[in-house]
């Protein structure tokens, strides 16, 4: 806040001023180009969002197929369960988890960008 | 507050620029309604040619805009004048460049068209008079209403320049004020 008031003459004149100023043509021209760029900006952030999920989904199922084919033991071919069949169940279970977080965390972060970032 | 209306409950420009910071135009849009006076104002006495004003005022506004999540609270007009002030810099910069390479350059008269009461062309001519850093100061501090230190914050002045300057030109413009209103 301002402390010296010693010139609240010349400041009342300025604001008078500026009161003149007030042009609804001008408001328009400001807040144009602001609608202009509102308006391709949330399309394209879901856009790229939803080719990245599509991508992020179709690759789920190619980790799974390759973890399948790479464990040398599964439950339905073997019933006797090896130790080492158990650890690649579970990265198969974790990989599609980091795919489906991924994926979730790529939409969440277009959907704060749209929400949050102006212009 | 510039365009308040009296009576009315008015939404502060903190709420507002919240508001703009989660995206909403119509927000955005009450606060330039709001501050479109000071801001042009500021633009025109700084630099002096009416058409040059209003694209920086615009240019300032559009940053403000993308900048809206910075703002802390604490007093909008003066937030939103440094950015006016910077745009300004920028825009001379810009035109020093220019007139560099086109001596053809012409530089426009201000525009002393729209109808102003005797006194405010009084306030314009002494205010021209002003060397540029006290025209500066004065413009930031006593028209936009700045303390001394968020000028010397926006300008990059010592505080005591800033005292300085306004002070020597707060008495320039009465004295030239005074002596206009008796001849």
């Amino acid at each position: 806040m301002r402390t010296d008031e010693r010139y609240d003459d010349l400041t009342a004149l300025f604001e008078a001023q500026d009161e003149a100023l007030q042009n609804e043509v001008f408001v328009k021209q400001v807040m144009k180009p602001i609608r202009r760029r509102s308006r391709w900006r949330a399309p394209l952030l879901f856009g790229a969002g939803g080719i990245g999920l599509g991508a992020a989904l179709s690759q789920i199922g190619g980790v799974w197929d390759a973890i399948k084919a790479q464990a040398p033991t599964s439950i339905d071919a073997d019933l006797s369960l090896s130790l080492d069949a158990l650890p690649s169940a579970q990265v198969a279970l974790d990989t599609q988890s980091i795919w489906v977080i991924a994926a979730a965390l790529m939409v969440l972060s277009c959907a704060v960008l749209v929400m949050t970032e102006r212009a | 507050m510039i365009g308040r209306p009296v009576g009315q409950e008015v939404t502060s420009d903190f709420d507002l620029a919240r508001d703009a910071a989660s995206g909403k135009e119509a927000a955005f849009e009450t606060l330039v309604r709001r501050y479109q006076g000071a801001v042009r104002g500021v633009c025109r006495r700084l630099t002096r040619h009416a058409a040059e004003a209003d694209d920086v005022a615009q240019a300032a506004f559009l940053m403000a805009w993308r900048k809206i999540g910075s703002y802390r609270g604490g007093s909008f007009k003066s937030w939103i004048c440094t950015i006016a002030y910077r745009e300004f810099l920028q825009a001379r910069r810009r035109k020093k460049i220019e007139v560099e390479f086109d001596e053809n350059t012409h530089i426009l008269a201000f525009d002393s068209s729209a109808a102003r009461l005797p006194e405010q062309l009084d306030l314009d001519r002494a205010l021209k008079t002003l060397p540029e850093n006290q025209r500066i100061c004065v413009v930031l501090c006593v028209a936009t209403g700045m303390s001394h230190s968020e000028a010397a914050a926006a300008t990059g002045f010592p505080l005591g320049t800033v005292k300085s300057h306004v002070n020597r030109g707060v008495a320039a413009l009465r004295k030239q004020l005074a002596a206009e209103s008796v001849a």
